[in-house]
């Protein structure tokens, strides 16, 4: 069952023939000059947060810098509010992602080993919120946290993003515990559990690698978003990082160097969890599609 | 007595996942269609019914008129420029090229950014002065081509959209390279002994096949396309003189720029039919595939 899970990047098979030498070293010199041209925005920006102003004002900003300094790094760091919003932007992103795995894992095992008249039905309901433009209730929610007097916490990003997650992580666990054995359920009846303790104690130590894609891709998601912050937000105290960095750039308007360097703080956790999880990022990334 | 108890450890279960689901994602859709028919302002508690106003004010307001065509070329663009690039690579990519998997991650990288930070980058590659696509373009002796790229009406949303199509390209790769895993190499050999060369292999065998892996990128990139907001916002902010707006962008504008959440509300009553529209042929698509495969 987990096989499916596991094999996320298959190896391409070995059947090539023999082929033509020269042909196969133009296509290595041309994809990989499509990849440095690629990769390029990257590099940039890499480069542009290790250089002083002065060497910015006076190679631009693409020219290699003189020496490695992170000053820039420093700078954005301790001067202005980069700290507070990382706090914040963990405080939204953990609890959105597991609520919203939760909510999803609860939804997608009844689906998938609990059917009942009309559940195919509620099914798609539910699956089509993937493909909401959230512009769609952004006023009504914008009214909805101000009636509670949660406008301006940090509440309105954790529920909305809870909610908004259910879709994709029901949809994945569905087709995740399609994969489950019947019988599995069946002995543990016959064994005399109840449905909780089936959940609990069967069902979710099998899920785990299913939760590990999940947790990337929502954490990822979270972590990203810079919408409802915009919508929900007000104060600098709550805002997260995503907003916070655009905010930060007025301050910063000619520091190139300490834009990048914000920049780049911004995407570390997410670009740490792309670089040593990308299996089951990638592995979420094709289910959540192709069997849509 | 055990079915009694299993429907009600299934009550259990979907209970607050469904009520969560409803009051945040379905219910303020009702609302939305509610305060579109009203002329209320975002502060004040109390507004007045209008009717059908904000309607009428959203067909004959050319501002809409000029979002809904930069939508569409939005969308044409998603759909053609980020598809064919990902299939080009993901076909190239699964011919056993040595370090493929490093290939790989450096273009998926992009997705794993925040369209606030891909924003950010684009502005430094848009700068006019020394921004790389204007030094590229000195260099190549192409003085006369460069221009503040965001700054320029005639350019402003074009450059947006190349710049979210760096991110599309790795999605729309990553789908046509599991497309393409799913697809037996016994197949393009079948073909290659028959006496199919590569081009007509890829245009007989494996371009059908990918059938299913295709319409997964186009509906993604058209969805994609209406919600697209973040990246607009961070580098133009749907200007200069609206040029780059899209519908999500000029929505935002209206409702918490302007304050005329009546008005915006209609807006999104609108994006809402669209969307309702490419959700359900994405899920007729999906239906044919599905029978036709199976």
């Amino acid at each position: 069952m987990t096989e499916s899970l596991d094999s996320a990047q298959q190896p391409t098979p070995e059947k090539r023939k023999k082929r033509n030498w020269g042909a196969m070293a133009l296509l290595y010199v041309v994809l990989t000059a499509i990849v440095i041209v690629y990769s390029m925005p990257g590099i940039g920006v890499l480069i542009t947060s290790v250089k002083t102003n002065e060497e910015i004002a006076k190679d631009g900003l693409w020219s290699l810098p003189e020496e490695f300094r992170l000053s820039n790094y420093q700078e954005a760091w301790t001067n202005g509010n980069l700290k507070t919003y990382t706090i914040n932007s963990i405080l939204v992103t953990i609890p959105g992602a597991f609520a919203s795995i939760a909510l999803g894992l609860l939804l997608g095992y009844v689906f998938s080993k609990l059917p009942f008249r009309g559940s195919n039905a509620l099914f798609i309901f539910v699956v089509a919120g993937m493909f909401y433009p959230p512009q769609i209730v952004l006023i009504p929610l914008f009214r909805l946290f101000n009636a509670v007097g949660l406008y301006d916490t940090l509440w309105p990003m954790i529920i909305v993003h809870t909610a908004f997650g259910i879709p994709i992580c029901t949809l994945i666990m569905r087709n995740f515990f399609a994969t489950v054995p019947n019988a599995l359920r069946e002995a543990a009846i016959i064994d005399g559990a109840n449905e909780g303790q089936i959940l609990r104690k069967i069902m979710l130590p099998l899920s785990l690698p299913a939760l590990a894609v999940l947790a990337t891709l929502q954490f990822t998601w979270i972590w990203n978003d810079f919408l409802w912050p915009l919508i929900f937000t007000q104060s600098d105290s709550v805002r997260t990082i995503m907003i916070g960095i655009v905010a930060m750039r007025g301050q910063y308007s000619v520091a190139w160097g300490v834009q990048g360097a914000m920049s780049v703080i911004a995407s570390l956790p997410t670009l740490l969890i792309f670089i040593f999880l990308q299996r089951y990022f990638i592995r979420g990334l094709t289910l959540g599609s192709v069997k849509g | 007595m055990i079915k009694r108890q299993r429907r009600l450890w299934t009550i259990g279960f979907i209970s607050i996942p469904l009520v969560v689901y409803t009051i945040i994602v379905v219910a303020p859709l009702f609302y939305s269609f509610f305060y579109s028919l009203t002329d209320w302002n975002g502060l004040s508690s109390d507004f007045n019914f209008v009717g059908f106003k904000n309607f009428a004010k959203v067909f004959s307001d050319p501002l809409f008129a000029n979002a809904i065509k930069n939508t569409v070329i939005w969308t044409v663009v998603a759909i053609t420029a980020p598809t064919l690039a990902g299939l080009t690579l993901a076909l190239i990519l699964r011919e056993g090229i040595r370090g493929a998997n490093i290939y790989k991650s450096l273009f998926y990288l992009p997705i794993a950014l925040s369209l606030a930070v891909i924003g950010q980058i684009w502005i430094w590659i848009y700068q006019p002065r020394w921004g790389l696509l204007n030094v590229a373009l000195e260099a190549i002796g192409l003085e006369s081509a460069t221009r503040a790229w965001l700054a320029d009406p005639q350019t402003a949303l074009i450059s947006v959209i190349a710049a979210w199509s760096w991110q599309q390209v790795g999605l729309s790769m990553v789908i046509f390279l599991a497309g393409l895993t799913s697809i037996s190499p016994e197949l393009t050999e079948a073909a290659q002994i028959d006496g199919a060369n590569y081009w007509q292999s890829l245009r007989y065998v494996i371009i059908p096949l990918l059938r299913p892996a295709s319409i997964v990128v186009v509906a993604l990139a058209v969805i994609n396309s209406l919600k697209s907001f973040d990246i607009v916002f961070t580098m133009t902010k749907g200007g200069p003189f609206h040029s780059s707006d899209t519908l999500a962008m000029f929505m935002y504008n209206e409702s918490f720029k302007k304050y005329y959440m009546g008005y915006g509300s209609a807006i999104a009553v609108v994006l809402f039919l669209i969307a309702l529209v490419v959700i359900a042929l994405y899920f007729r698509q999906v239906k044919a595939v599905e029978q036709l495969y199976d």
